[in-house]
């Protein structure tokens, strides 16, 4: 008979991301995700001068700040047929790039890598051995017997205290943890180090962006950034030159230790590779342009359908006609009242709460749509696109990582490999990786133009008398973002976020096609039904935006157990 | 000279999850404190309050809280009743995280010594950029416990002569508000 597991938040009173499955003779048989809290804070943007829109949407959510500014200036410089100067956009690039970097670290270190590595087998590790393991893989230089000794001290002091802290909550010695001892140290220790090398990026976003957690230098139109090489306040050489001195320490730490430990434990859990796969049509926007129209990007963007890689559609620009038409939200399955799908032009967000039914409403995610089909966001999206146009920096990394893995693994290494719970970590690795080369690209433009002489960081937006709207796009760390504005007398007539999360998370839709975390979850076998780490395992690789808790519960519903998860 | 952060947490567009900010702002607008102690409307970081309050001496928390006493009522926590609670599980990124984020930081030992939660009991959390009357009201108790934490650390403050406009730039009513109850 199947069990029933609901995963649901206790937390306070951010949006949550709340799980249940059926399982059936230790297998996930039936899925739903659901987001537990209406926000509706599109609602507060109506009417007010859309030039502001981007320090509110700042505030959506406290994590992901910048992407939230940046999709709303964009989407108003859309609508406005703005041109942004050259130096803006290579500004607005980096700060980009640094907030990916930074948020792609703590993903894997802090928030998912103890799915895999398991912190109370770190005292057995030997740090002499560990060291020539990690000399095998990488040459980063803080591999050392020291740095493993003193990562592995500060977990016997915590283990043997018997007041576990952080460690409190995470499934040690379930069965599904596989690494040795050493392998579980190195991880550990590049945990330690994943926290100094996450802040430098943050640093950066803080020199360019005026501060952190908001940015200040943003505006509809460019930057408010001062360019004076002369002037320690401004933009000037002293600074670049300290921001160049952080992001190469950032690229360092990207490429010879989150790549690498990515690769290594990918491998050591191949087996990985076949579990998590779901929603196999793939969206992703061009990102980071290059010129001040949009007309050319680093990053490519386009759709593919059904897993198949060989015949991926292209995106030419971050506003293509194509998307700008394809995207519907469907309310079907969620808390809002609605009929037939609407575009985020014309869509409504009004609240009609009915109580948590599989059957009929279960979230307060709408389920967006492309050309009516679900669609999986984020860095496997934007690999898996790029990888099939040929996307040279896309291969570079996605080529490199497979051969390390096929290496380790003593397997063959394949593309096709990459839908999957694991797919999503390594996909996530090689976008950090060409990030992170093209963080030094971005700022040897900036650089060059400015020493061209070229110091212009913003063109003044003028409006229409008629409406007008627009779509800002960001291809963000967790997939695509999309703000859409409607403009009508200089004021915001109708506002639409479509974020990453609710494309990934989205409930079914009116033709009952599954989101893409519910579809990943079927089929994904369960050591231990009670503690469902492999379940929290492909919902973290899709990096949630959502808190969540988990209880367990019988059929009837009556709380069995209390399960800790991390 | 304290290395010392005073910083507001919440959402700014969700009601009264928003005093936090609000204070930290208002702090700014009215109050010079000694060299060494930062102001910061840190909005809600969630894990990324590690780099906030590492290496400080002393941080004070401003935080709208649940619990089942009448909204407006403020409430103290010091860091060892903080971390003593279980730490609420943590699925992402997003979630408020705060006994993690001292725990950790403790376990790297870059935690602050001090560390004040100063909580105000919210009334709603409904998407709105206004605080309610509760909550409002409450403002100047507030403050007089973060000064009262000042004077116990030996940290020197003092009204501004001439107070700056505070930056509530998310107020739904005006820009300039101040609440009535709220004279430095």
């Amino acid at each position: 008979m199947a069990k029933r597991i609901t995963i649901d938040p206790i937390t306070r009173i951010e949006g949550h991301l709340r799980i249940d499955i059926e399982v059936d003779n230790n297998s996930v048989s039936q899925a739903w995700a659901s987001c537990t809290m209406w926000r509706g804070i599109e609602n507060i943007l109506r009417g007010r001068d859309p030039r502001d829109a981007w320090l509110f949407t700042q505030r959506f959510c406290g994590v992901c700040t910048t992407v939230h500014a940046m999709a709303s200036v964009r989407a108003v410089e859309d609508a406005l047929k703005l041109e942004i100067p050259l130096n803006a956009q290579y500004i607005r690039n980096l700060i980009l790039i640094a907030h990916a970097l930074h948020d792609h670290i703590v993903h894997f270190y802090q928030l998912s890598a103890l799915d895999w590595v398991d912190i109370l087998q770190i005292p057995k590790a030997d740090p002499d051995r560990t060291a020539q393991l990690a000399d095998s893989l990488s040459p980063w230089t803080r591999n050392s017997r020291n740095e493993f000794k003193a990562a592995q001290d500060k977990v016997k002091a915590v283990a043997t205290s018997g007041q576990l802290g952080i460690f409190m909550n995470g499934y040690w010695g379930h069965p599904a943890m596989r690494l040795s001892p050493d392998v579980n140290l190195l991880a550990f220790t590049h945990y330690v180090q994943a926290l100094e090398y996450q802040r430098k990026a943050l640093q950066v976003v803080g020199m360019l962006g005026s501060k952190t957690p908001h940015i200040q230098n943003l505006t509809v139109g460019g930057v408010a950034n001062a360019i004076d090489l002369d002037s320690p306040s401004a933009l000037g050489m002293d600074r670049l030159e300290q921001i160049r001195v952080l992001l190469d320490e950032v690229v360092q730490f990207i490429h010879q230790v989150y790549f690498v430990d990515v690769c290594a434990i990918a491998a050591m859990y191949a087996d990985w590779f076949k579990i998590g796969s779901g929603v196999r049509n793939y969206l992703a926007v061009p990102d980071l342009p290059l010129d001040s129209r949009g007309s050319a990007y680093d990053l490519p963007g386009g759709y593919i359908l059904d897993g198949n890689i060989s015949g991926a559609h292209t995106f030419r620009t971050a506003s293509d006609k194509e998307f700008r038409e394809s995207v519907n939200e469907d309310v079907t399955h969620a808390y809002y009242r609605g009929e037939k799908p609407l575009h985020p032009w014309v869509g409504e967000t009004s609240p009609a709460f009915t109580g948590w039914d599989g059957e009929q409403k279960y979230s307060w995610v709408k389920a967006p749509r492309f050309q009516g089909r679900p669609m999986q966001v984020g860095p496997l999206a934007q690999v898996l696109i790029g990888y099939a146009q040929g996307h040279p920096l896309t291969r570079k990394y996605a080529d490199l990582a497979l051969n390390k893995v096929s290496a380790v693994a003593g397997v063959h290494a394949t593309p096709e490999m990459l839908h999957s719970t694991l797919g999503r970590h390594a996909a996530r690795a090689i976008r950090a990786a060409m990030l992170a080369e093209l963080a030094q690209k971005h700022w040897q433009l900036l650089v060059d133009n400015i020493a061209k002489g070229d110091f212009t960081v913003y063109n003044q937006p003028e409006f229409p008398g008629h409406e007008v709207e627009g779509v800002g796009t960001h291809e963000a760390p967790r997939g695509t973002l999309s703000h859409w504005i409607v403009i009508k007398d200089e004021k915001i007539k109708n506002y639409q976020a479509v974020v990453p999360s609710t494309w990934n998370a989205s409930p079914r839709d009116r033709a009952g096609a599954h989101g893409p975390y519910e579809a990943s979850l079927l089929r994904t076998p369960l050591a231990r039904p009670e503690e469902p780490l492999e379940v929290l395992r492909t919902v973290h690789s899709f990096d949630p935006c959502m808190a969540c808790a988990c209880h367990a519960f019988d059929p009837s519903g009556r709380q069995i157990a209390k399960v800790k998860v991390l | 000279m304290k290395n010392m952060l005073i910083g507001g947490i919440g959402n700014v567009l969700l009601g009264d999850d928003g005093i936090g900010p609000y204070i930290a702002r208002l702090l700014n607008a009215y109050y010079q404190f000694e060299e060494g102690v930062e102001i910061a409307d840190l909005g809600t970081p969630a894990f990324d309050l590690i780099d906030q309050i590492s290496g400080k001496d002393a941080v004070i928390l401003i935080d709208s809280i649940k619990a089942d006493v009448e909204p407006g009522s403020v409430l103290l926590y010091r860091k060892a009743e903080i971390v003593c609670t279980r730490p609420p599980v943590r699925v992402s990124p997003h979630s408020p995280a705060l006994i993690e984020t001292i725990l950790s930081a403790d376990m790297f030992g870059i935690g602050p010594r001090d560390l004040l939660l100063v909580g105000i009991v919210g009334k709603t959390y409904d998407s709105s950029c206004s605080l309610s009357a509760l909550v409002t009201a409450s403002i100047p108790q507030a403050i007089a416990e973060i000064f009262g934490e000042l004077e116990r650390l030996g940290v020197a403050y003092r009204a501004r002569e001439h107070p700056a406009q505070a930056e509530i730039w998310w107020a739904t009513f005006e820009k300039t508000a101040v609440p009535p109850v709220f004279r430095p």
